[in-house]
């Protein structure tokens, strides 16, 4: 709440600027007897208005949607769209008492929302449309689009009109094409406020992509049914003849099919365009924005629908588009979709409540009341009808909750908006009585259904959307189901969907995939090894998560193990964990958290909890696993092969091409470890010893950090519950595992796919930070070959620096911590310490020559 | 075509199919027509070539992987006969609701198929060469084999629970519990 107050503060603090310095004209003027001089500043303010005060508005928007989101109370019971109406509401008041609303930049007018509020909105709703769920239920979405939206007009309309005759108007008379005009815009689903409150009450696949595809598809209806029913208005009621309505019904398959063909031409050029960005990956974003675009302005100027043809645009360019360009621009490209269209709903949410606020209103109780009655009995009435027509071929049904919840979702908004305020109020007369139903509709949905959505959601159990864990075997089997039913579907004869999304599939990699890529698809199921890389991933920055657990981070782990004199070198590494560091590394990475994170606003706490508690309970959780298994090992002296096998088996996988017998070799050393406890009992004690010695030491300047970096480290000794000796045995298998992990992924990376070869970024990045850290990485070579807690194993350094590079920090950890030591094919732990009594004051001198160097 | 089948099929023979399967009369006869279009020399079963005449089939990476299990797990002596081949369809026929569900149609039995597709010498187990031949079949050739082992040794690893570096029927189904293979694994039979 307090948040909330704070927002309106805001808001009239910039009411009151605007006010100020928008009635400049008045206020500042020039004397005409002062002589001219130079001014060292001048105040300009004509010269940026309009855009100046868009910008306001866009950063209004941005601060609302923060401020509401800081209170979790407020969000969890109303719908964000209902807020930001409520925000509007109040904006607009204070500019209807000062007198702002004469100015054009601060009401809705049809113009700005046509061609630049709505565009990004859809375009993003195309682009990620659930491709899949979009396609399976398209007939049924068509036929709510095209006929249920012309049935309700009709119905509406008709009925509308038809009540002019009783009383219930007040002796207002409504004509009956009026009455279509205004049936056409306030019966068709907005697909802006459908996004809006589905996109919060997560109800499953197909329930959403049935009531937001209708959305979308239905606006080529009812552009049509809008303009033919406006232009014979135009013409008259008693000169129209049966040619009209003929060239009315021609002009919707124009309209309809013509939006889809731009669309898909101009995402087809616009994935041409992508084949050769390779020299200037920074336009790619830019490209799929503006194609986009273009197919929408193009539509809009040759009338056909402009929504379609933005949807499909975004659609086609998805599909190829991603493969061509370079995973950051992907990243961006997402982003920027995700961000405009976020930021132009937030506008037209607080505008709708802002242009409420004006004189042009009249109010009709009967005409209002009737309007929104028959909006909601005739939106049930047609879900009914045609939810069971689309019964008959579908293969899973829409049960009676499906239809309620379908109905309730057909929301209206600000499309129905914009078009009530274009009305020609020449033509039609009761423009005003329409404009207020339209927004006593638009608010009654939004608020009152909007709001009681999500509760009756709950209520009536309707099945929710399952995030899926993205995992191997359910991606196999999907694609097994897939190909299964197809050849089933074949041989029964009974050609399904399945056959057809076979039959698109092939044309698919056949035709397109070859035109429109940079590299032909040389590969059956792409998609499959994309699901693989993606698991692995994220695999390998769960294992370092929970690694975690045991070691603060990586980089403590390899100083405690290898030097702990060297504490003082460097501060604390700035990466919290290994997954962060993975994440900064591979921008990839970024794009799902952030989709995440839009798509579950105010979930995200959850969603880390969740992600925590997986990190915890889950499979990959094998590493406390083995640490569990090594003890046992060690204290009983018998292995448990259980355990030893699901060990191996969930790491050996990671490594197994690059680093055969690493844990073969790592396994035998077990019991060792006994032996290592008594040694490492005496660990603290040497850490102890070394700092004294490291007092005498000259580099003065790492003297500050040492103290604190020193006593945390012996803390964690004395604090650990299991005995030392386990610890850094694990210790030290987590500082070797992340460089392979990681080194793992950047081999996929580069490995031989059509999609990896695609995208030369990573090399370019692997090289430049290689050159980049050159001087670091000069340590490593040595380094490298010498110390046998970090990589006694085959790992070339180019491997080792490309994985890393990206942060110079831990270059230079591994750089410094690095012992020199005579190399030794694998020499114990146990040597190690034995002679770190001895080295300390060598390494100390090393330590610090190394550290000068590297300053 | 559709009448002179349904001559061929006796009538107490139909019954019996629909009371069985829960098919529809129509829907058998159907089925009846397409598995005569099939039989292209009037046999009255149907050969392994006859499938993979169809030319769907023959490019689908696992249709001969299907042809096998059908020939193998529903036919005999690599042959197919009418009624082994409505009982087969049978499977895919979607039970929506609880009536209309024999016992071809449940969940259970869908998955069995599928886990069908893997198990070719019928342990009960998925083994790691098993579900390399699959998924050789399903990713195709381009790809180096140490990729596909790592694939399937992370699938393996996803699924087994109790370690031993298998897949069993109940490991299977239990990690298929959050796909609506139910759904998936239906289909609409043309009446």
């Amino acid at each position: 709440m307090y948040q909330n107050k704070h927002s309106i503060f805001l808001i009239i603090l910039l009411g009151f600027i605007i006010h100020k310095y928008y009635c400049k004209e008045q206020t500042y003027e020039h004397k005409p007897n002062k002589p001219l001089r130079f001014h060292v500043a001048e105040f300009n303010f004509d010269h940026v208005s309009d855009v100046y005060a868009i910008t306001l508005w866009i950063l209004l928007g941005s601060l609302a949607k923060i401020g509401f989101h800081l209170s979790h109370r407020l969000t969890e019971k109303f719908p964000e769209s209902c807020l930001l109406i409520i925000l509007g509401l109040i904006v607009g008041g204070l500019l209807y008492v000062t007198h702002l609303t004469e100015q054009k930049a601060y009401v809705l007018n049809s113009d700005t929302f046509f061609l630049f509020l709505l565009p990004p909105i859809i375009l993003e709703a195309g682009y990620f449309m659930p491709n899949r769920p979009f396609f399976d239920n398209l007939g049924t979405i068509l036929l709510l689009a095209i006929v249920n939206t012309l049935f309700n007009t009709i119905c509406i309309g008709l009925t509308l009109w038809g009540f002019q005759f009783t009383p219930l108007y007040g002796g207002t008379e409504f004509e009956m094409l009026p009455c279509l005009v205004f049936a056409a815009l306030i019966s068709a689903v907005d697909p802006v406020a459908v996004l809006a409150t589905f996109s919060e009450i997560h109800v499953n696949d197909m329930l959403y992509i049935v009531v937001f595809g209708e959305s979308l598809l239905n606006d080529a209806v009812s552009v049509v049914l809008y303009r033919m029913f406006a232009s014979f208005a135009n013409i008259g009621q008693p000169n129209i003849i049966v040619m009209d309505i003929v060239l009315g019904c021609l002009s919707f398959f124009v309209v309809a099919l013509g939006g889809v063909l731009i669309g898909i031409i101009f995402g087809v050029i616009g994935c041409f365009t992508t084949k050769f960005t390779e020299h200037t990956p920074v336009l790619e974003p830019l490209i799929v924005l503006v194609y986009a675009y273009l197919a929408y302005l193009t539509s809009e100027m040759v009338s056909v629908s402009g929504i379609l043809a933005i949807t499909f645009c975004g659609m086609v360019m998805k599909q190829y588009v991603s493969f061509n360009i370079s995973k950051k621009s992907d990243a961006t490209t997402e982003y920027v979709l995700k961000m405009l269209s976020s930021i132009m709903e937030t506008i037209i949410f607080m505008f709708m409540g802002l242009s409420t606020v004006s004189d042009s209103h009249s109010w009709n109780t009967g005409f209002v009341f009737m309007t929104v009655l028959l909006c909601l009995v005739f939106r049930v009435i047609g879900i009914a009808i045609f939810a069971n027509i689309a019964n008959c071929w579908r293969l899973l049904e829409l049960t009676r909750i499906d239809m309620l919840i379908m109905s309730y979702g057909g929301l209206r908004g600000a499309i129905a908006f914009a078009l009530a305020l274009v009305l020609d109020e020449a033509k039609i007369a009761r423009k005003k009585e329409f404009v207020t139903a339209t927004i006593a509709v638009v608010f009654f949905t939004v608020f009152i259904q909007g709001i009681t959505i999500g509760p009756l959601v709950k209520l009536l159990n309707v099945r929710r959307k399952q995030i899926e864990e993205p995992t191997m075997s359910a991606k196999l089997t999907n694609r097994m189901m897939d190909h299964v039913m197809t050849c089933l579907e074949e041989i029964s004869g009974s050609g399904g969907s399945n056959s057809l999304r076979d039959r698109v599939r092939n044309l698919d990699r056949n035709y397109f995939k070859r035109w429109l890529l940079r590299e032909p698809p040389d590969r059956k199921d792409i998609k499959l090894l994309q699901t693989f890389k993606k698991i692995n991933t994220l695999t390998a920055m769960r294992v370092h998560d929970t690694a975690r657990g045991l070691v603060p981070s990586a980089s403590t782990a390899t100083v405690q193990q290898g030097m702990p004199e060297h504490h003082h070198l460097r501060s604390h590494s700035a990466y919290g964990n290994v997954s962060e560091l993975i994440a900064a590394n591979l921008p990839e990475n970024t794009v799902p958290d952030l989709m995440s994170y839009e798509n579950h606003e105010g979930e995200h706490h959850h969603n880390d909890a969740e992600m925590h508690h997986f990190l915890d309970t889950n499979l990959y959780s094998a590493r406390p696993r083995a640490a569990i298994h090594l003890r046992n090992q060690d204290e009983t002296g018998s292995s448990d092969d259980g355990t030893h096998a699901r060990f191996e088996k969930s790491y050996h996988h990671r490594d197994q091409r690059y680093l055969p017998t690493r844990l073969e070799r790592e396994l035998p050393h077990g019991p060792k470890t006994i032996s290592k406890t008594v040694h490492n009992a005496n660990r603290p004690i040497g850490l102890k010893n070394s700092s004294p010695k490291h007092t005498r030491s000259p580099p003065t300047t790492h003297q500050q950090l040492n103290p604190r970096s020193r006593s945390r480290s012996i803390a964690a000794h004395q604090n650990s519950p299991i005995p030392s000796g386990q610890r850094t045995k694990s210790i030290s298998k987590d500082s070797r595992i992340s460089p392979l992990a990681s080194t793992h992924i950047e081999n996929e990376g580069t490995g031989r796919t059509a999609v990896e070869r695609s995208r030369p970024w990573r090399h370019l990045s692997v090289t430049e930070e290689t050159g980049a850290s050159s001087s670091k990485t000069a340590n490593i070579p040595l380094a490298n070959g010498n110390d046998p807690n970090l990589h006694h194993i085959p790992l070339t350094v180019a491997d080792f620096g490309g994985t890393y590079t990206k942060s110079p920090e831990y270059m230079g950890e591994y750089a410094t911590t690095t012992k020199p030591e005579e190399p030794s094919s694998r020499p114990d732990v146990r040597d190690i310490f034995n002679k770190q009594s001895d080295d300390v004051s060598e390494q100390q001198d090393d330590g610090s020559t190394e550290s000068i160097t590297r300053l | 075509m559709g009448s002179n089948a349904s001559i061929m099929l006796q009538q107490e023979d139909l019954q019996n199919i629909c009371q069985q399967t829960g098919f529809t009369a129509k829907q058998v006869q159907r089925l009846y027509s397409r598995f005569k279009t099939l039989d292209k020399r009037d046999c009255g079963f149907l050969t392994r070539e006859d499938l993979l005449c169809i030319p769907e089939v023959n490019i689908n990476p696992l249709g001969e992987r299907l042809i096998d299990v059908i020939m193998d797990d529903y036919g005999e002596n690599n042959k197919i006969n009418f009624k082994q081949f409505i009982f087969l369809l049978a499977k895919f026929r979607r039970g929506r609701v609880k009536s209309s569900t024999t016992e071809f149609n449940t969940r259970d039995s869908k998955l069995r198929f599928l886990f069908d597709m893997y198990d070719r010498n019928h342990d009960m187990k998925i083994d790691r060469e098993e579900l390399l031949q699959v998924l050789k079949m399903m990713v195709g050739g381009n790809i180096h084999d140490d990729q596909i082992a790592t694939i399937a040794d992370h699938t393996i690893g996803e699924l087994d629970s109790d370690g031993d570096k298998s897949i069993t029927f109940e490991e299977f189904c239990k990690t298929l519990e959050r796909i609506d293979a139910d759904d998936k694994m239906s289909m609409k039979f043309l009446s």
